[in-house]
C-alpha cells in the first residue's frame, strides 16, 4: 500500500514540501489540507502590487491547479478540527476521517487582534491572506484618512501601497523605532525619513487609547490626547503561531511547535515545517521561529527530504526584504549579537548596508536601497556568515570595493 | 559584409570572470556575462518583478536576483528557484578581435 502523507495548511511550506516529496517518491498519496479556497499562493505581494492593482489573484499562485494534478498533489479545501496523535487520524469540520502515516504541519501564524473596544474591535482591518487583502483594496475605494497600527513591515508596505494611492496616512507605533523586533535603528531610521519625505505621518512611542466610531469615521485618541480622523483603519501588530489544534495533545508546543534540525517534532512521523516551527538552528545553537518567504520555503523543501527519507539538515542563514515604495529592505542573519558595526555606502541610490560584527566575523547585516542596490551585498554576507568568514572591516566599508572576493571557494 | 544582428557590446576586458555588465540597446536592457568557459548574454531585467540584474550575483552559471533571489541558470535562462517562475531569455554572444558581440534578433 502507498504511504500516505497528509500536510497540514494550504500555504507556501506545504506546497514547497509536497513537490519534493513528489520529487522523491513517485508513489506516495500526497494531500494539502487547507484552510482557504485558493490553492497556495504568494503574499508578499499582497501588501504590496496586489494592492496597487499591479497584480491579481491568479498571478500570485506558486503554480497551477493543472501542475498540482500532473505532479498528483491533492489540495482538499478543509478545516481539520482534531489530530488523533494515538491514531493517527485528523477530524474535519465536516467529520471525514483522514488517516496519515506521516504528517507534516504547516498550519503557519495568524494576525495578533487588537483589543480596543466591541464597537469598532470587529472592522479593523488586517492583512494576511488574499481574503482580507480583497477586503481592504475594496473597502478604501474612495477613501482618503488611513490609519495604520503597527510600524512593522506589513505596517510599512500597506503605508507604502495607500501612499503611492494618494491617501492620506497616519501610522501609530508604540515602540521608538519602526520595525523594532529584527530591523537595526540606523535603517528603520532611514525608512522612517523616506516614508515622511512621501507625506506619510509615522508616530512612533504612542498607543491608542480609544477608538470612536462617528458615522462613517473613526476618531482615535492616542495616550498623549492627539486626535486622529480616519476613514479606514488597518493593524499589523505581528502574528502567533497557529497551534490551537493542538493544545492540550502531547505534540511539544513553545512559542509553536517544537522541532529539530530536521523538521521533527517529539512524535515519529509528524514533522513541522514554516511560521508555526520553533525549529532548532544548528549554526546559531538556539531555538528560533521565523516568519519570511524564505524560510517558509527553504524550511518546507527540507521537511519535504526527510519525510522522503533523505536527512537533510535545516541551517539556512536567515533572510528577509521589504519592499516600500521603490526601496528595498533587505536583512541577513542576526543584527542584535555582535562587538563591530560597519557600515557601507552614503547613499540610498548605490544603496547604504550596516554590518554587524563578532570577533571579525559577520553575524548578520542589513542593508537598504533603491530596487536591488543592496543584494548582491546581502546575499555574500549571507554566504560569508555560513562560512563563519573571518573579514576584514576596511573592505565591507569601502563601496568601490567588490564583496565576491571575500567568498572562498 | 557584417551581420547586422550582431551588436557590439565592448571589450572583452570590460567583465572581470563570473561577472557581468549591463547593456542596454535601443529600449532594451541586456546582461553580458563572463563565466568561466566564455561569454553569455540574457535579457537585463528579472521575470518577477522589473528590477535590473546588473546588481545581481554570479555564482558559477547562475544569476541571482538581487531583490528576492530569484536565480537563473545564466546559458539557457532557465528559472531556477523561486519567486522567479518564467525563464530568462537568452542571446547568441560571439568574441571577434577582443570585442564581445550579441545576436539580438
Amino acid at each position: 500500500m502507498n504511504k500516505k502523507i497528509f500536510i497540514l495548511g494550504g500555504g507556501q511550506s506545504a506546497l514547497y514540501a509536497a513537490r519534493e516529496i513528489r520529487k522523491n517518491n513517485r508513489d506516495a498519496e500526497i494531500t494539502i489540507l487547507g484552510e482557504e479556497k485558493f490553492i497556495p499562493y504568494e503574499r508578499p505581494p499582497l501588501s504590496k502590487d496586489f494592492l496597487l492593482n499591479k497584480r491579481i489573484d491568479e498571478d500570485l499562485y506558486f503554480c497551477s491547479k493543472e501542475t498540482l494534478e500532473e505532479e498528483k498533489i491533492n489540495y482538499l479545501n478543509t478545516i481539520i478540527i482534531k489530530v488523533d496523535f494515538e491514531n493517527n487520524i485528523l477530524v474535519s469540520e465536516d467529520n471525514k476521517q483522514y488517516t496519515y502515516d506521516t504528517l507534516l504541519i504547516s498550519t503557519g501564524s495568524k494576525n495578533r487582534k487588537l483589543n480596543i473596544n466591541s464597537e469598532v474591535d470587529d472592522e479593523i482591518f488586517y492583512l494576511r491572506n488574499l481574503e482580507e487583502a480583497n477586503n481592504i483594496k475594496e473597502k478604501a475605494l474612495g477613501k482618503k484618512n488611513i490609519l495604520i497600527i503597527g510600524g512593522g513591515f506589513i505596517g510599512l508596505e500597506i503605508a507604502s501601497s495607500f501612499s503611492q494611492l494618494n491617501k492620506n496616512i497616519s501610522l501609530v507605533e508604540v515602540g521608538n523605532q519602526l520595525m523594532g523586533r529584527i530591523i537595526p535603528n540606523q535603517i528603520a531610521d532611514l525608512v522612517k525619513q523616506f516614508h515622511e519625505n512621501e507625506g506619510n505621518k509615522i508616530i512612533l512611542n504612542k498607543t491608542i487609547s480609544e477608538i470612536t466610531k462617528i458615522n462613517e469615521k473613526y476618531k482615535i485618541l492616542l495616550n498623549d490626547n492627539t486626535e486622529i480622523i480616519s476613514d479606514l483603519i488597518v493593524a499589523g501588530i505581528g502574528s502567533i503561531p497557529n497551534v490551537g489544534l493542538f493544545e492540550n495533545t502531547k505534540l511539544k508546543l513553545d512559542n509553536g511547535i517544537v522541532t529539530n534540525e530536521f523538521c521533527e517534532t517529539n512524535i515519529k512521523n509528524v514533522y513541522a515545517s514554516g511560521d508555526v516551527s520553533n525549529f532548532y538552528h544548528p549554526l546559531y545553537a538556539k531555538y528560533m521561529r521565523l516568519e519570511s518567504y524564505q524560510h517558509a520555503q527553504n524550511h518546507g523543501l527540507c521537511a519535504g527530504k526527510n519525510i522522503s527519507g533523505i536527512k537533510t539538515e535545516y541551517s539556512s542563514i536567515p533572510w528577509m526584504w521589504s519592499d516600500q515604495f521603490n526601496l528595498n529592505l533587505q536583512l541577513t542573519g542576526i543584527c542584535d549579537d555582535y562587538d563591530e558595526i560597519v557600515e557601507r555606502g552614503k547613499r540610498i541610490d548605490d544603496g547604504i548596508i550596516y554590518f554587524f560584527l563578532k570577533n571579525k566575523k559577520i553575524k548578520g547585516a542589513c542593508g537598504l536601497g533603491i530596487a536591488g542596490k543592496v543584494g548582491r551585498d546581502i546575499r555574500i554576507t549571507s554566504k560569508l556568515t555560513e562560512k563563519n568568514t573571518i573579514v576584514d572591516s576596511s573592505l565591507l566599508s569601502d563601496q568601490s570595493q567588490k564583496l565576491n572576493k571575500l567568498i572562498q571557494k | 559584409m557584417a551581420d547586422e544582428n550582431w551588436i557590439e557590446v565592448g571589450s572583452t576586458d570590460s567583465i572581470e570572470e563570473e561577472d557581468l555588465i549591463r547593456f542596454d540597446h535601443q529600449d532594451k536592457t541586456f546582461c553580458v556575462y563572463r563565466l568561466t568557459d566564455g561569454f553569455y548574454a540574457t535579457d537585463g531585467i528579472c521575470t518577477h518583478e522589473a528590477v535590473h540584474l546588473e546588481d545581481g550575483l554570479v555564482m558559477d552559471d547562475e544569476i541571482e536576483c538581487p531583490m528576492h533571489q530569484g536565480i537563473f541558470n545564466i546559458k539557457s535562462g532557465e528559472a531556477l528557484s523561486p519567486p522567479a517562475c518564467d525563464d530568462l531569455k537568452t542571446y547568441p554572444v560571439k568574441v571577434d578581435n577582443d570585442k564581445i558581440f550579441i545576436k539580438i534578433n
